[in-house]
């Protein structure tokens, strides 16, 4: 069973790297739907880096890198450029899909080492996703820049009438925001994954898109989202391990994260949770900020 | 307050009112643009852009090489585009072009592996009504809970074209439609195939008459106005007594029935398939409608700019394998291109809220 823990809990760790970017993000007010392109990116970049020089530590660091570079550019379309923010997403990761393809195909069915695990089955990296909850948690409620942040995004004119500038409290967030995405994708292929296959993200980052609009923006219930959508995934990778001697088809079993994740984001925009969502949401979501 | 540019005698100015023509301007800058980029991409790998433009398209229309190909891919992509448009003129984001295209071949191959001896005449009227209504079905859902409840459909979509890739998965490998061939469907019976005009499948001659179909729907009718309503502000639709509920489901419903009508088209007017390949096979088709992501917004989801759009980045696909068997070049260029293309289009639109303007001296 343990094995079968640890699992679900590095799929969750993918799952709260890209979510966690994503709901700095989203507090500031720039909306990231492209989170799948920066994870391919940061996947690609990381895995052919381990690949070549054998260390897994470079991998990361390159991956996480490649991620930023990708939320900057993000933050450079839709935050300098003002381009609607669901189109430059779209296009990040409409080009990562191409891109990826492209560059890292050529290495399908490659491994890379080992990653080094605790208790030979769960990666100590685990440990830092919690760890970056609990840390953007206290940011974001316990300090003077998180109230800086969730002010630009909630109102931008009125941040900037305080005298917060809007684009430099923004920028660091779209930033972190990628370098995280970056993290959590290659985090998928060297350690979760360990082998080369096309897109492998496989819809990952779009879940985690879902656990951020499920989390109501709040650290804490994106954790618990992440562990649950861990078990779930997993459950559609191998449901033999969780129930035994069940009949299900492959193709079947890998739906359910799927249908799961439609099933959460119905439930949360009934009406019912929709008073208390609609609080919660940052109200300047998805507008490029633009000074009159 | 106006931005300031750091060059001297130029400055910003806001665009008050977007016209046609600068919004065409600006995509023909983006391919432009593109073109430059890629060009440098190419010599980086160490090839002749010229050469490798001149090889593309050369074998892309050669009516003994790439031509039908061409033809063939290109209209599953004007498919997609349409259906991607018709959608965001209402303000809803259907990504969810390869689940209709994967739910589309469920209805239409369930229809052809029943009805298999059904003469020609009644079977392929009855695969298009069935993959248009799957396809519909699909599209109704992300339709209905994004005008009732507000869910964010852009996630929904996507999660059933990765649901729909399963479900053809399901019943393909292993699964009771597996043929001869592990992993393969059962082909096609006879009948069922595409009959061809000029040496063309006839779906190719009914998506342009969709283009324009959809063209007059926007510009002269009721709903189309409605639609256009909808999409530039809700509130605004609202007041004037649209039901946004009403226009979702319509925008959806007939986005998800044209994808999903393009799936008799693509199975069963390629000689070369004529049955649902590999997975491998299926998800490259799949992969190929988040280009009409692209080619809908260069456009400006104009549906007939959509047909010579469509053509020309179904041509760069098709061309594109020429790269490989011809330069040595690595697979997937045709890929890069794209993405290239897209990330172009997003900077220029910038120009989209503001104009560069030389100042004028004084005296």
């Amino acid at each position: 069973m343990w094995p079968f823990i640890a699992r679900c809990l590095e799929v969750a760790t993918i799952l709260l790297f890209a979510g966690i970017g994503e709901l700095l993000d989203q507090r500031s007010g720039v909306l990231n739907v492209g989170i799948e392109g920066l994870m391919l990116f940061g996947a690609a970049s990381g895995f052919i880096t381990a690949f070549h020089t054998g260390s897994l530590l470079i991998g990361f660091i390159i991956g996480t890198a490649v991620g930023g570079i990708f939320g900057f550019l993000h933050g450079l379309f839709s935050i300098t450029l003002k381009v609607n923010q669901i189109v430059s997403a779209m296009g990040i990761w409409i080009f990562a899909i191409g891109f990826t393809t492209f560059w890292a195909d050529r290495y399908s069915g490659s491994t890379v080492p080992l990653s080094p695990r605790m208790g030979n089955h769960l990666s100590p990296l685990f440990f830092l996703a919690i760890a970056l909850v609990f840390i953007v948690w206290f940011i974001l409620s316990k300090t003077h820049l998180g109230l800086k942040i969730r002010s630009v995004g909630e109102d931008p004119s009125v941040a900037e009438a305080t005298g917060i500038n809007v684009v430099r409290t923004r920028y660091p967030c779209v930033v972190v925001g990628g370098l995280l995405g970056g993290l959590a994708g290659a985090f998928m292929s060297l350690t979760y994954l360990r082998l080369w296959g096309h897109l492998p993200t496989d819809g990952m980052g779009w879940i985690a898109l879902a656990l951020v609009l499920f989390s109501m923006w709040k650290p804490w219930i994106l954790l618990a989202g992440a562990l649950i959508f861990g078990v779930v995934w997993q459950f559609g990778i191998s449901p033999e391990l969780f129930v035994p001697g069940l009949g299900l088809p492959l193709g079947v079993c890998r739906m359910f994260p799927f249908i799961a994740t439609i099933v959460v984001l119905i439930v949360i925009s009934t009406p019912k949770f929709r008073r208390k969502w609609g609080l919660a949401k940052p109200a300047a979501l998805g507008l490029p900020y633009i000074k009159e | 307050m106006r931005p300031k540019l750091g060059l001297r005698g130029l400055k910003l100015e806001k665009v008050l009112v977007l016209t046609g023509r600068d919004a065409v301007k600006i995509s023909v800058a983006s391919i432009i643009t593109a073109f430059i980029l890629f060009s440098i991409f190419l010599l980086l790998e160490g090839a002749n852009p010229i050469e490798a433009y001149g090889h593309i398209f050369s074998y892309a229309f050669d009516p003994r090489l790439g031509l039908p190909t061409t033809i063939h891919r290109s209209t599953i992509l004007l498919f997609a585009t349409l259906a991607f448009i018709l959608p965001l003129k209402a303000g809803l984001w259907n990504i969810g072009m390869e689940g209709q295209l994967y739910l589309g071949t469920v209805g239409a191959f369930a229809v052809a592996y029943a009805f298999g001896n059904l003469p020609s005449g009644i079977l392929i009227p009855l695969m298009l009504i069935t993959a248009g209504l799957f396809g519909a079905i699909y599209g109704a859902f992300a339709g209905f809970l994004k005008g009732k409840l507000g869910v964010n459909e852009i996630v929904i979509t996507l999660m059933l074209n990765l649901i729909g890739y399963w479900l053809l998965y399901t019943l393909v490998v292993g699964g009771p439609w597996m043929g001869i061939a592990e992993s393969q469907s059962r082909p096609l019976p006879a009948s069922a195939w595409a009959p061809m005009i000029w040496k063309v499948p006839f779906t190719v001659f009914l998506a342009p008459a969709i283009a324009v179909m959809l063209y007059f729907l926007f510009k002269r009718s009721t709903i189309g106005f409605q639609v256009k309503a909808l999409g530039s502000s809700q509130p605004a639709a609202e007041h004037a007594g649209i039901n946004p509920l009403k226009i979702s489901l319509f925008v959806m419903v007939v986005g998800g029935a044209l994808m999903g009508l393009s799936a008799y088209h693509t199975w069963a007017g390629d000689p070369a398939f004529h049955l649902i390949p590999r997975p491998e096979g299926y998800r490259g088709i799949g992969e190929l409608t988040y280009w009409g992501i692209m080619v809908g917004l260069i456009c400006i989801l104009n549906p007939l700019a959509a047909i010579p759009a469509a053509i020309f980045v179904g041509s760069l696909k098709e061309g594109g394998t020429v790269l490989v068997r011809r330069l040595g070049l690595t697979y997937g260029l045709d890929y890069v291109f794209m993405g290239i293309l897209f990330l172009t289009f997003v900077a220029l639109q910038f120009f989209y809220r503001y104009r560069i303007m030389r100042v004028k001296k004084k005296g």
